[in-house]
């Protein structure tokens, strides 16, 4: 659910929403959600002082059940 | 310039001219969708209102079961509410001053923190010293300065967010 959740909040501010890939994998310490987007979007999900990406991460953070998930944000062309 | 005065300031220059009350209707539709969206994928349920105050569109979460959009400080809300502005300024290209609330959070907040006000300005008015009150999100501290406003005193805002608070003013 949590991924469904960020892939529409980041699906609705950025300029190509087809190109939005999120998943979730698991770390020690819980979980990891990585974002993907296009490139000239990365600016857009992050924000100025990273106020966008801060808002995504509360969010997120509000619907775990009080566990706490980390979100990366990442350009598509970026391996990982 | 005062934080108050700045607030007053952009609130009325779009009043200059008559609000478009169609493109704040579309702001609202398009907040609502993006909003049910998320209510529908986590599950919440919640019947989203429509409407328009003064100069901005307001879309409200009313019935709320299960989850929690508010936070308890309202730093959820503030940050759906940041969200939910990107949204609409994607379709509209326009900057939006859309309001969200979540299950009467914002009115309840309202009505506290304008007694807060009127209570610290009373405070002021006898002791004579200015007095700084706790961290506020902008949206708290303009419903402040309003208050101490009309209660005859001046109020100003100081630190850096997120912990910027206000400090109201003796006479």
């Amino acid at each position: 659910m949590l991924e469904e959740a960020l892939e529409h909040l980041v699906k609705g501010i950025v300029e190509h929403p087809d190109e939005v890939r999120v998943r979730g994998r698991r770390i020690r310490t819980g979980r990891v959600l990585e974002v993907r987007v296009h490139p000239d979007d990365l600016g857009k999900v992050i924000g100025r002082g990273g106020r966008t990406a801060k808002a995504l991460r509360t969010v997120v953070n509000a619907l775990a059940d009080g566990k706490f998930v980390r979100v990366d944000l990442l350009d598509l062309s970026e391996a990982r | 310039m005062t934080e108050a005065e700045a607030e007053q300031e952009t609130a009325r220059t779009p009043t200059a001219t008559a609000p478009d009350l169609v493109a704040l209707e579309q702001e609202g539709e398009i907040a609502a969708d993006y909003i049910e969206g998320l209510l529908d994928i986590a599950d919440i349920d919640g019947d989203i209102d429509m409407d328009v105050e003064g100069d901005r569109a307001v879309v409200s979460v009313v019935g709320v079961k299960g989850g929690d959009l508010t936070g308890k400080h309202g730093e959820v809300l503030e940050a759906l509410q940041e969200l939910t502005r990107l949204a609409v300024h994607r379709q509209t290209g326009e900057r939006s001053r859309l309001m969200l609330d979540v299950g009467g959070f914002r009115e309840r907040r309202r009505a506290e923190l304008t007694k807060l006000g009127v209570k610290i300005a009373d405070d002021v008015k006898r002791s004579g010293e200015p007095k700084p009150l706790q961290p506020m999100t902008p949206f708290e501290r303009k419903i402040v300065h309003d208050a101490v406003a009309a209660a005859g005193l001046r109020s100003e805002s100081e630190g850096e967010e997120p912990n910027r608070f206000v400090v109201v003013m003796p006479a």
